[in-house]
């Protein structure tokens, strides 16, 4: 009689004290899913900020694309403008040189110069105030008005 | 007889003792939260940070035309001011190439530093503004 009551209050017991750790541990467990979910929420902001971090630097790489682009397309067009200045209506520069010597050295020495300035410029030089507040085809550098004369807007033809 | 009885009580107790333990293990011991965690290791990369090469600074040079009209009059003006009767010359085509070439240049080197100054600014942040402050 003993023993059964024994291994019946031992039963109890185990069930009581079973239930109380369980109980604990449902608590511990439930502070760390709180926490758990705290984390999870930070993650979670992190990576949006991360997304619109990444959005950002996708539109800066297009626009430094673009850019790059749009300087190619003027240098290309400066050079295409070199060419036409060369051969225009059939001119021959030789054939002028022979003609008008000290007016054609004049204006080789001008381009030269100009050129000159242009290297200056395409290598890091900044840009004089003259050189920037030029509007009029006169005033502007003619071998590379693209780079030189940020302010000059080319007239049609 | 005595000891007998004292070693079943002995027994019995640790039974008492030892099944709760048993049963509160396999209550919770296989099932558990394990805490989140979380690595974050960033280290930023040290900035380059280097100068940019000074812009050139280049001499003006003289053009002379000399045709077979002007030659001579081209050769007395140069002995004249002191200068060698002397002419590295070149036709109007080559004289054509040779500015085509320059400008050649510069477009890539306008392009190359365009491109040094668009890196720079990406990865080190903006130039002027970090200039200003």
């Amino acid at each position: 009689m003993l023993g059964i009551r024994l291994f019946l209050i031992g039963i109890l017991a185990s069930a009581v004290v079973g239930a109380g750790v369980y109980v604990m541990k449902l608590r511990s467990d439930n502070a760390i899913l709180k926490a758990n979910a705290i984390k999870l929420e930070s993650a979670v902001a992190e990576q949006q900020e991360l997304i619109t971090q990444q959005k950002e630097d996708f539109k800066d790489i297009l626009a430094a694309n673009q850019k790059m682009n749009e300087l190619v397309g003027v240098l290309k067009k400066d050079l295409e403008d070199l060419d036409k200045r060369f051969n225009k209506k059939n001119r021959d520069v030789g054939k002028l040189a022979i003609a008008k010597p000290d007016a054609i050295q004049r204006i080789t020495n001008k381009g030269s110069a100009n050129a000159t300035r242009c290297i200056e410029i395409a290598s890091g030089s900044p840009l004089t105030e003259e050189e920037k507040n030029a509007t009029l085809k006169s005033q502007i550098n003619s071998e590379c008005p693209s780079i030189a004369n940020p302010n000059y807007v080319p007239y049609q033809n | 007889m005595y000891h007998i009885k004292t070693k079943d009580k002995t027994y019995r107790l640790a039974w008492i003792i030892a099944v709760p333990l048993m049963l509160c293990l396999l209550l919770s011991g296989c099932s558990g939260v394990k805490t989140l965690e979380i690595f974050k290791k960033e280290v930023e990369r040290e900035k380059l940070n280097l100068n940019k090469p000074t812009p050139l600074e280049l001499e003006n040079l003289k053009w002379i035309i000399i045709n077979s009209k002007n030659a001579e009059e081209v050769f007395k003006k140069l002995e004249e001011s002191g200068i060698d009767p002397v002419l590295w010359g070149l036709t109007d085509k080559d004289f054509e190439l040779l500015a085509k070439n320059f400008a050649r240049i510069r477009n890539q080197l306008k392009i190359t530093n365009d491109l040094l100054d668009k890196y720079k600014e990406y990865y080190e942040g903006d130039l002027e503004k970090e200039n200003e402050k």
